[in-house]
């Protein structure tokens, strides 16, 4: 099959560091931020256009191959689950790299920074397209080197070293127990292919290999995206990045953990093998979220434990096996992408105008700066779950999909969890409003580029809140597609 | 008994990489990634020999283990220069000493 030339849009980082140099030759510094927010606009134009191609395709799947057909040759495997990543990816992706032209203006190095954060979208997009796990794996890498480096991007403090430091060896250590899980599967099956896998290892008895992969894969995956025990770097890391790139983390990179968990366990095993066991690291992925999250100070590290918890609403989802279950998270994940987001997005601009990141400090700040106040607020109530915003429609359905599949302990510890998260969120939201400002505390408005990003994706988390038909839409026939497609891919490899 | 020996040393290797990673100094942590990660090698490349249907021995298994070798190649690189900046700050490369953040 011809490859699309949107398919191209994964080379962009080359084109940034080439432009970057660029201007930096010719003393036109923000010729560089222009383009990468070009570049950057072009990765929602090139995930539209793969969605139409998509919607054109008779069997709503489309598979490229490079070096001839599988096993030999890498190939994506684009469908309706894989688009739902991307678009969340290219989506955040542009919000970041817009408010990173007015955040980081005070930064050198800034031609690294905006490649690296490209990377790190086309790692996400490699992963969300993978079609056999040598892609998977390449992506994998791309995306965890291009966020090591930016984590400990103001390498100038010892804190971003000190959790960069951490957040690399977790992470790498999680990359290579992965990859020792995929030389087992190849072991077994003799090929890389997820089509030719998942027929070889379907049907076949539960033997000590099959647990042994199982284990890998989990902690492999589970570290990127923070289960709970191997949670432990992502309360160091999201804080001390800057904020565009805490958001990514954030938003969409322990997310695409998350899918290529489910995608994996889906290709590999029955969900009456892993239900269980994802259900346990759901419920204490939340709980213990949420209970760290209550006695932190710092408002950034708040919001990192409060993704570990919302990490674990998320797999409630992959635990009820269902499609019902699994439309839920995928919906979750577009929705905690923008809200979570929008959260570090605005609660940076705070940090960006008051210097300090102590809750107890930021008193009456919410006078001094309306607008971020109003984006704050609007994202602490999506992520609690209020009725009106999109966090309240996706936890809905997985509250429901963990009544329906007969697990009642998991959909009350979930209500109570939200409940429970509520009182952190309106902690922050009431020290912005009340009181008076300290003394000498002075904060004015962000810049208005920085302002524009968080109130466009506030009203886009009303919207999707009030009107949420079209992306539920999208979600269940993505959710459909993780089950169906499997047997359709098969068809598409072995044909 | 080909199994027992090549298998049996990718998960030697594995374990050792493990241990490697729970000790203090940073580049010895750096060194038993590197070790898991040439375990997963080591077992790539025996299964490749093993799935060699068409007589030859199997290209994918060894095309994985270039580029997991390249990317490992990058973790390393940016891992060391995490060390000498954590140096530069620390005055020391002893992972414990690097407890600043946390709860």
């Amino acid at each position: 099959m011809v490859i699309p030339a949107s398919m191209y849009f994964l080379f962009s980082p080359m084109l940034i560091v080439l432009t970057g140099l660029l201007a930096e030759r010719t003393g036109q510094p923000k010729l560089r931020d222009v383009v990468a927010v070009i570049v950057s606009a072009l990765g929602v134009v090139f995930a539209w256009t793969l969605y139409n191609a998509l919607q054109a395709a008779p069997d709503k799947i489309l598979v490229f191959s490079l070096g001839g057909g599988p096993p030999l040759g890498a190939s994506f495997e684009i469908d309706m689950m894989g688009m739902f990543m991307a678009f969340s990816a290219t989506i955040l992706g542009f919000f970041a790299t817009v408010y990173s032209y007015n955040y980081m203006e005070h930064d050198t190095r800034l031609t690294e920074y905006y490649t690296l954060l490209s990377a790190l979208v086309v790692g996400m997009l490699g992963v969300a397209f993978a079609g056999d796990f040598f892609t998977l794996f390449i992506f994998w890498e791309l995306m965890g080197i291009a966020s090591y480096a930016l984590v400990s991007f103001r390498k100038n403090l010892p804190g971003p070293i000190e959790a960069g430091f951490k957040y690399m060896i977790m992470g790498s250590v999680g990359s290579t127990v992965l990859f020792f899980g995929i030389a087992l599967v190849y072991g077994i099956t003799g090929t890389l292919n997820f089509a030719q896998v998942s027929t070889v290892i379907h049907g076949q008895p539960m033997n000590l290999w099959y647990y042994l992969i199982f284990a890998l894969f989990v902690i492999g995956f589970g570290v990127k995206s923070a289960i709970v025990p191997m949670h432990t770097w992502l309360p160091d890391a999201h804080p001390e990045a800057p904020s565009p790139i805490s958001a990514m983390l954030s938003g969409v990179l322990i997310e695409t953990g998350l899918y290529a968990l489910t995608r994996v366990l889906f290709i590999l095993f029955e969900p009456s093998f892993f239900k269980l066991t994802i259900a346990v690291f759901a419920a204490l992925t939340m709980t213990l979220g949420n209970m760290m999250a209550l006695r932190q100070d710092d408002v950034k590290r708040m919001l990192a434990y409060s993704s570990i918890a919302q990490i674990g609403y998320m797999l409630i989802g992959v635990s009820t096996g269902l499609t019902y279950g699994l439309m839920g998270t995928l919906l979750h994940i577009l929705n905690h992408s923008l809200m979570k987001g929008l959260a570090f997005l605005s609660i940076g601009s705070v940090v960006y105008a008051t210097g300090t990141r102590d809750i107890n400090k930021l008193q009456g700040v919410g006078k001094m700066m309306p607008f971020t106040t109003l984006a704050v607020i609007v994202s602490f109530l999506g992520l609690g779950g209020v009725p009106g915003t999109n966090g309240f429609i996706s936890k809905f359905i997985l509250f429901n999909a963990a009544l329906g599949a007969g697990m009642l302990i998991l959909a009350i510890l979930g209500v109570l969890n939200s409940a429970l998260s509520m009182v952190y969120y309106l902690r922050v939201i009431m020290v912005l409003l009340s009181g008076e400002a300290e003394e000498g505390m002075t904060a004015k408005e962000a810049p208005i580029l920085m302002v524009g990003v968080t109130l466009v994706m506030a009203v886009l988390i009303i919207v999707l809140g009030l009107y949420p038909s079209p992306v539920v839409g999208i979600a269940s026939s993505a959710s459909e597609a993780l089950i169906d497609n499997i047997s359709k891919y098969i068809g598409v490899i072995l044909s | 008994m080909d199994a027992t020996i090549w298998l049996g040393s990718a998960f030697a290797l594995f374990a050792i990489g493990l241990y490697c990673v729970t000790k203090r100094n940073m580049i010895r942590i750096l060194l038993g990634v590197e070790m898991i990660l040439n375990s997963g090698n080591l077992a790539f490349i025996y299964f490749a020999a093993q799935h060699a249907a068409i007589g030859v021995v199997d290209p994918v298994g060894q095309s994985i283990v270039f580029m997991s070798i390249i990317t490992g190649g990058c973790v390393v690189a940016v891992g060391l220069a995490l060390i000498v900046n954590a140096y530069k700050h620390f005055k020391t490369t002893d992972s414990r000493e690097l407890r600043r953040l946390r709860w």
